[in-house]
């Protein structure tokens, strides 16, 4: 085709001035412009930069994690409302509330993990997040819902299980209402679908050797992704029965994706890998589309922005280098 | 004189003189009557009027031949009489009026008789006079049906005058008087009675009669000789508008039914005469009529003289406001003559011009009478289709009277101004016109030939200088006149102003990429268009209704920017410059990312990529089309002002990088561009803009970086920026210059020399930052060391017996001399602070290890970056490379002089490469690679000394020492060997790297050994000069061993001990002949001695310390 003469693309900016490794991104894209959209950055020296992609420069810093690397950032309430979660012996999730310029810690909660797994968020209801974080031992997950911050259930395998301590983890429900269902991948390479409603574990599908790095899951083809350390990605499904299954493997040439992200509309996918790269695969049958070559170091992060226009989403990825390159591609479709 | 104020004395007085009138008819008779009527006063006379008319009257009513001087007389009197009194009764009035106008054709035929010139004069002064004197019920009666014929005579004879006349005062008399005769006397003392509507609409019809007569006699008058001046053509004008804006009057028009009235039974058969202005009257009327005002717009237009031209602005005004509907068919002869006197000569017609052109577009006359807008945008369009024949064939003058109607029309059909764009034809004319006018001449080689000079990155003028809005002068195809292009200018910003933008903006933006041909004249457009849309710099008539809004302005402007700085039309060949020449070229596609906003490229676009070799008129073409695009860049910018902001990151980056430009016009430009961003964003300065928008450039340097065709234009725009920042920008730029530096690496074969250029920069800069300005002081202090010893051990050299060291000095010296002894054999404890030696560089590698904990600050871990890549570099095959590396590394050097741990183990890895610079190189190389050691030098000192004595001094000091007899002996030509220049070089740098380094006795002595064979008188010039300064640097290091060294060679003087008990002294060169060294070693001696003398003088304490040596 075409598209295999054209040289690989450039980003259409980079993002520079963290001054600190990017460890996560999020995107908001719903305000009106000139302020938006607007794009959350989490970085290794625990502070929170809000970039407003018109301007292409920072508006607001937040700092509410001493210094401890930020590993998570999700907006809630629109934007005016935000969930960051840092690493360190003290886990600390702050909620942040930035209405009307506003830029103060509400409410913040302790967990008493020391993973680098970031949290999932899950809307169940009008005013009413499921929030899922690794729990006080090393291998059990708690669920929290918010804003009220009470326990509702914690996810512990079983005592001869031992996948280790939970790497990444991805809240979802069938049918917005329906029960909620969380997808964690774990140290041992295995990654298991927990039921919420009675804390117990559906399935478990070892997927690799080494520890999943991170997962994504699309709900309407109930249909998963996961990469880990090693030089695998691996695509798995989900059955009638809610078993999980191997449904193919993707052998990459370095080994180590940090970040999977399916793009929201689930025509491509993006993975950060450690070799530098960003790659870009559609999700149908992971055919493998684009390499993005950009970063000095290890990538960390990817998102997709959820622009209303789609010509105008935007791929982020955070790096190592301190620098978040934001592409513009595969969006004319 | 008395004055009678009385009627019955008055009576007394005039009665005889009346009666002797009506008696004998002579002129004397009628002069006593007039000498007694000043003695009269005005209400008497009033009273006695008739009676005293009745003999004049008389007078004229004698049948049978009169004198012309009688009847000249007696109309006088009558006139003097008149002016005075007034009229009351109607039947005067008609019967002076009739009596008055049958003395100009007493025969009553409607031509004048031939009388004399006075005579008419004064009958036609009487007839004003009359006129003004009557009542003003009295004067409408004159104005019936029933006195039509009158009327119609008198005017047929003043007409006939006007016209036929030779006399200037006789035509300006009677059209004087016309105009009172059609009741619009323009006279300020006597207020006229203000005439009702229907008084106005009766004398309309009236007039109607007269109108063929009267508009076809102006019409000659008008258009008559020249010599007649331009009184005769203003009068017969204002007449003409007089006549035709009461007889056609639109308002008067409409009141008119279709038929006929009945008329009245008395009246009838006068009643035939009275016309009936009806529909038919008016249409056939008008058409005649409309000739005639195409015959006077025509000629009068194009009067020399000013008045005229003012006078048929008026004519035009008036028709305009009044006849608009029943002149329609010459409403374009009008518009025309009004747009094109918009840019009259006269600044009192440009100002009445527009002054009209505002009140009937303020009117909405224009707006809402369709007609007129046909009428606007008809001849819009025939003037557009005709334009690009009219630009080929006319003139410079005709071409700007054919725009300025054009813009003309523009203005006055206002936001109508749609109506005709909406026609795609009409937009199509009009567009097309347009890129055939603005065509460039791109003939012109010095375009391309002009280079811009100075190094990378360096922005040239000041910014302070930059003027808003001042492009280059621009040479056309079509015309020359400035004048012309101004009015181009402002036609497009008219466009713009009321135009609807967005068809305009896409309509051009077609015609940009539809080819290349049309390409710089629609980016002209372009520009002027946004200009004219944000209303800056538009001359319009009356405001707009709704402005651009800003939403749109600045759509419209990102759009037509995305276009200009696609690479496509951005990166285009201007020069045949190797390095520019193939990497431009492979641009081509460079930017397509999958699914991105761009589409495939221009068709046009790859005209010169296809083209083998570019001619000079392609590329004048480009820069031409490049600096268009940045002129528009600084448009933009002031179009939108502070909103500008969030379009500078994407335009900041493509003008810079033309800052720096070779081809001078278009660094211009960019400078330009750069200026009018400035003014619009509000930055007082490019270096504030560039600083405060760093993050956005440097967002594109690193981009631009990846592209291998790009490098060098991001190297320049970094350059830019280095240049023109300071050190904060160091943390922005900190992670681009690691860019570079990964790029580098990729390209150490092919592009290491453009990149080492933009190393310089970078290191020049840290340099100044960080070392010149933080470490200013301490610098100083450390020459300060570095020269003290020599100056303190500068010895007062006894070098004539005139200067004895004094006793006391001896004995100081002495005291000084046991201390020193003591203290090198450790017997006395070093108390005294101030004698501290500087530290030894063992103790220094010893503190490092401390320092080697603390985080390298930014700038030294560029440096050290940056040196490590010059080490690499050091050995390049190419001379240009390896000259370029050592200045590069010398600024490494010096940026990194505080962090030895750092520095010493690059100095190390760098000192394989730099010794075969020193010792086998190209003498360039070798003077840069001395200055590099002696930089060098001052950071390391020691590490350096030692390894500089045994690696590099021996083999330098052998091959001078080889080569000296071969210079000795060679002949002229030999200067331009390389040998002698290599010779040269290592001469002119050792020295100072003598005393850099501060060599011990024997490196001098090996030195100086070798340098002593060029002060040999054999020796070319330039060697001994050169020897010469190896000498005074060694001096500096250590002046008795020179001194001593000297003397050695040759010794000029005995020297006497100053005590018998002290043993006398033999010098080496003491007796010996005058040889090839004596002159050359005199001088340095003399310099010596010269140095001593200053030093002294300085600090006479200082012990002569000399003397020590000189004892032996």
């Amino acid at each position: 085709i075409a598209g295999m003469a054209l040289p690989p693309p450039d980003p259409q900016f980079v993002l520079r001035g963290t001054s600190a490794e990017v460890n996560t991104l999020h995107f908001y894209c719903g305000g009106q412009e000139p302020n938006y959209p607007i794009l959350f950055s989490g970085s290794s020296n625990g502070l929170i930069h809000i970039w407003n992609l018109k301007t292409r420069r920072v508006d607001t810093i937040l700092d509410g994690h001493e210094g401890k690397s930020v590993y998570c950032v999700k907006a809630i309430y629109g934007k005016d409302r935000l969930l960051s979660k840092s690493q360190g012996r003290n886990q600390k999730i702050c909620l942040w509330d930035l209405a009307e310029g506003r830029n103060t810690v509400t409410d913040s909660i302790f967990t008493e993990n020391v993973g680098f797994c970031k949290c999932s968020l899950l809307k169940v209801a009008q005013q009413c997040w499921l929030l899922a974080v690794p729990g006080k031992d090393l291998d059990e997950v708690q669920i929290l819902e918010l804003p009220t911050k009470t326990s509702v259930c914690t996810l512990k395998p079983e005592v001869d299980a031992k996948p280790g301590m939970p790497m990444c983890l991805k809240l979802w429900q069938p049918d917005f209402g329906s029960c909620p269902f969380l997808l964690a991948g774990y140290e041992d390479g295995s990654v298991i679908l927990w039921n919420l409603s009675g804390g117990k574990m559906l399935s478990r599908l070892a997927c690799h050797q080494e520890p999943v790095m991170s997962l994504d899951f699309d709900s309407e083809k109930t249909k998963g992704i996961s990469g880990s350390s090693e030089k695998m990605l691996s695509v798995w499904s989900l059955d009638e029965q809610q078993n999980l299954k191997i449904q193919k493997m993707h052998k990459l040439v370095n080994a180590g994706i940090a970040d999977v992200t399916i793009r929201q509309d689930k025509k491509i996918l993006a993975t950060a890998g450690w070799d530098h790269r960003i790659r870009i695969f559609g999700w149908k049958k992971l055919k493998p589309l684009a390499m993005l070559d950009y970063h000095t170091a290890t990538v960390h992060c990817v998102s997709f922005s959820d622009h209303s226009r789609p010509s105008e989403r935007l791929l982020a990825a955070g790096s190592k280098d301190h620098r978040i390159s934001i592409w513009s591609i595969y969006n004319q479709t | 004189m008395a004055v009678f104020d009385t009627p019955q004395e008055a009576f007394g007085l005039l009665r005889p003189a009346c009666i002797q009138l009506t008696k004998v008819q002579t002129s004397e008779n009628v002069e006593q009557l007039q000498a007694r009527l000043q003695s009269v006063s005005d209400s008497a006379l009033q009273e006695l009027q008739e009676y005293v008319l009745f003999p004049l009257r008389f007078t004229l009513k004698t049948p049978g031949p009169k004198r012309e001087s009688l009847v000249q007389s007696v109309v006088q009197c009558i006139s003097s009489i008149l002016s005075a009194t007034c009229v009351k009764k109607q039947d005067l009035l008609q019967e002076l009026f009739s009596e008055l106008c049958t003395c100009l054709s007493p025969s009553g035929v409607q031509q004048p008789a031939p009388l004399s010139e006075e005579l008419k004069l004064s009958v036609i002064q009487a007839l004003h006079v009359l006129m003004h004197s009557a009542y003003g019920d009295i004067l409408l009666t004159l104005y019936q049906p029933s006195t039509l014929p009158h009327l119609g005579f008198a005017v047929s004879l003043l007409l006939a005058l006007a016209e036929r006349e030779k006399a200037k005062p006789i035509k300006l008399a009677a059209l004087k008087c016309l105009q009172v005769l059609i009741l619009q006397c323009d006279c300020q003392e006597e207020p006229h009675r203000h005439l009702d509507p229907e008084e106005i609409r009766h004398c309309g019809n009236l007039f109607a009669s007269f109108l063929p007569g009267l508009s076809m006699a102006l019409s000659r008058v008008i258009t008559g000789d020249l010599k007649q001046g331009h009184m005769v053509p203003v009068s017969a004008i204002r007449l003409f508008r007089h006549i035709v804006s009461m007889v056609m009057a639109d308002d008067q028009l409409a009141t008119i039914s279709r038929d006929k009235e009945k008329p009245s039974v008395e009246q009838s058969s006068l009643s035939e005469l009275v016309v009936h202005r009806g529909p038919e009257w008016v249409k056939s009327t008008a058409g005649k009529v409309s000739l005639l005002i195409h015959r006077i717009v025509e000629f009068a237009c194009l009067h020399p003289h000013w008045k005229v031209r003012l006078e048929l602005m008026e004519l035009v005004h008036h028709l305009l406001l009044k006849c608009s509907q029943s002149l329609e068919e010459s409403l374009g002869h009008l518009l025309k003559a009004l747009v094109g006197l918009v840019n009259d000569e006269s600044q009192e017609v440009q100002c009445r011009c527009r002054e009209v052109l505002r009140s009937i577009a303020g009117l909405r006359v224009v707006a809402e009478n369709r007609a007129l807008v046909d009428v606007l945008s008809e001849n819009l369009h025939s003037l557009a289709t005709a334009l690009p024949r009219l630009m080929n064939s006319q003139d410079d003058q005709g071409k700007f009277s054919t725009l300025n109607l054009l813009l003309g029309y523009l203005k006055l059909l206002g936001p109508q101004v749609n109506v005709v764009l909406n026609s795609a034809a009409h937009l199509q004319r009009l567009s097309k016109a347009l890129m055939q006018v603005l065509e460039l001449d791109v003939t012109d080689v010095k375009i391309v030939e002009a280079r811009r000079w100075g190094p990378d990155g360096s922005l040239g003028e000041p910014s302070g200088l930059l003027q808003e809005g001042k492009g280059q002068k621009k040479y056309f195809r079509f015309f020359i006149d400035e004048r012309i292009f101004l009015l181009i200018q402002q036609v497009c910003r008219v466009l713009g102003y009321y135009g609807n933008l967005y068809l305009l903006v896409d309509h051009f933006m077609g015609l940009y990429s539809e080819s290349v041909a049309y390409r710089k004249q629609a980016a002209m457009v372009l520009n002027e268009l946004i200009t004219g849309a944000a209303g800056r710099g538009v001359d319009v008539l009356h405001e707009r209704e709704t402005a651009v809004s800003m939403e749109d302005l600045k759509g419209s402007v990102t759009s037509v920017l995305e276009e200009y700085t696609d690479p496509a039309n951005w990166y285009l060949l201007t020069s045949l410059d190797s390095e520019g020449a193939s990497e431009e070229l492979t641009h081509s596609g460079a930017h397509a990312i999958p699914g991105g906003a761009h589409g495939s490229p221009v068709i046009s676009a790859p005209s010169l990529s296809s083209a083998p070799s570019p001619t000079i008129r392609s590329m004048n073409s480009n820069i031409w089309q490049i600096c268009i695009q940045l002129e528009g860049v600084g448009c933009f910018a002031h179009a939108l002002g502070k909103e500008f902001h969030l379009l500078l990151a994407s335009a900041l980056y493509p003008v810079l990088e033309k800052a720096g430009d070779g081809t001078l016009l278009v660094s211009q430009a960019a400078i330009g561009a750069l200026g009018d961003v400035c003014q619009a964003c509000g930055y007082g300065s490019v270096q504030r803009l560039i600083n405060a928008n760093s993050d956005y450039l440097v967002n594109g340097i690193s981009l631009n970086l990846r592209r291998v065709a790009h490098q060098p234009h991001a190297s320049r725009v970094l350059q830019a920026m280095l240049r023109h920042s300071d050190a904060s920008l160091l943390p922005l730029v900190e992670d681009v210059i690691q860019d570079v530096l990964v790029t580098l690496d990729q390209f150490y074969d092919d592009r290491a020399f453009s990149f080492l250029g933009l190393l310089s920069t970078l290191m020049t800069a840290l340099v100044q930052w960080f070392v010149v300005s933080s470490e200013e002081h301490p610098k100083e202090q450390t020459l300060e060391q570095l020269n003290s010893p020599s100056l303190r051990a500068a010895p007062q050299q006894g070098d004539g017996p005139g200067i004895t060291p004094l006793g006391q000095e001896v004995e100081q010296f002495f005291l000084d001399y046991v201390r020193q002894k003591q203290i090198a054999e450790g017997t006395l404890p070093c108390e005294e602070d101030e004698e501290v030696p500087p530290a030894p560089p063992e103790l220094e590698m010893g503190d490092a290890g401390a320092e080697g904990e603390l985080p390298l600050p930014a700038h030294a871990r560029i440096a050290k970056d940056v040196m490590e890549r010059c080490c690499h570099l050091l050995s390049d095959k190419s001379l240009r490379v390896r000259l370029k590396v050592l200045d590069v590394l010398e600024l490494c050097v010096t940026v990194l002089q505080g962090h030895e741990t750092h520095l010493l183990p690059l100095a190390h890895r760098a000192w394989p490469a730099l010794v075969p610079r020193l010792v086998n190189d190209d003498p360039r190389a070798v003077l840069r690679a001395f200055k590099v050691l002696c930089t060098l030098a001052e950071a390391c000192g020691d590490f350096l000394r030692r390894r500089f004595s045994t690696d590099v001094l021996p083999k330098l000091a052998s091959s001078l020492e080889s080569q000296a007899p071969v210079s000795a002996r060679a002949g002229p030509v030999y200067s331009h060997t390389l040998a002698f220049k290599l010779q040269l070089a290592v001469l002119q740098g050792l020295g100072a790297l003598c005393e850099t380094l501060d060599l011990g006795e024997s490196d001098l002595t090996r030195a100086a050994d070798a340098c002593l064979l060029y002060l040999s008188a054999r020796q070319p010039a330039p060697l001994q000069e050169a020897a010469r300064s190896v000498f005074l640097h060694v001096m500096h290091v250590d002046p008795d061993a020179a001194w001593l060294f000297l003397n050695e060679a040759c010794c000029p003087l005995p020297y006497e001990p100053p005590h018998p008990s002290l043993r006398p002294v033999k010098l080496g060169g003491a007796g010996r002949l005058r040889n090839e060294f004596t002159a050359n070693v005199l001088g340095l001696l003399r310099e010596l001695q010269r140095l001593e003398a200053a030093t002294v003088q300085a600090g006479p304490q200082d012990e002569p310390c000399a003397l020590s040596e000189a004892l032996g």
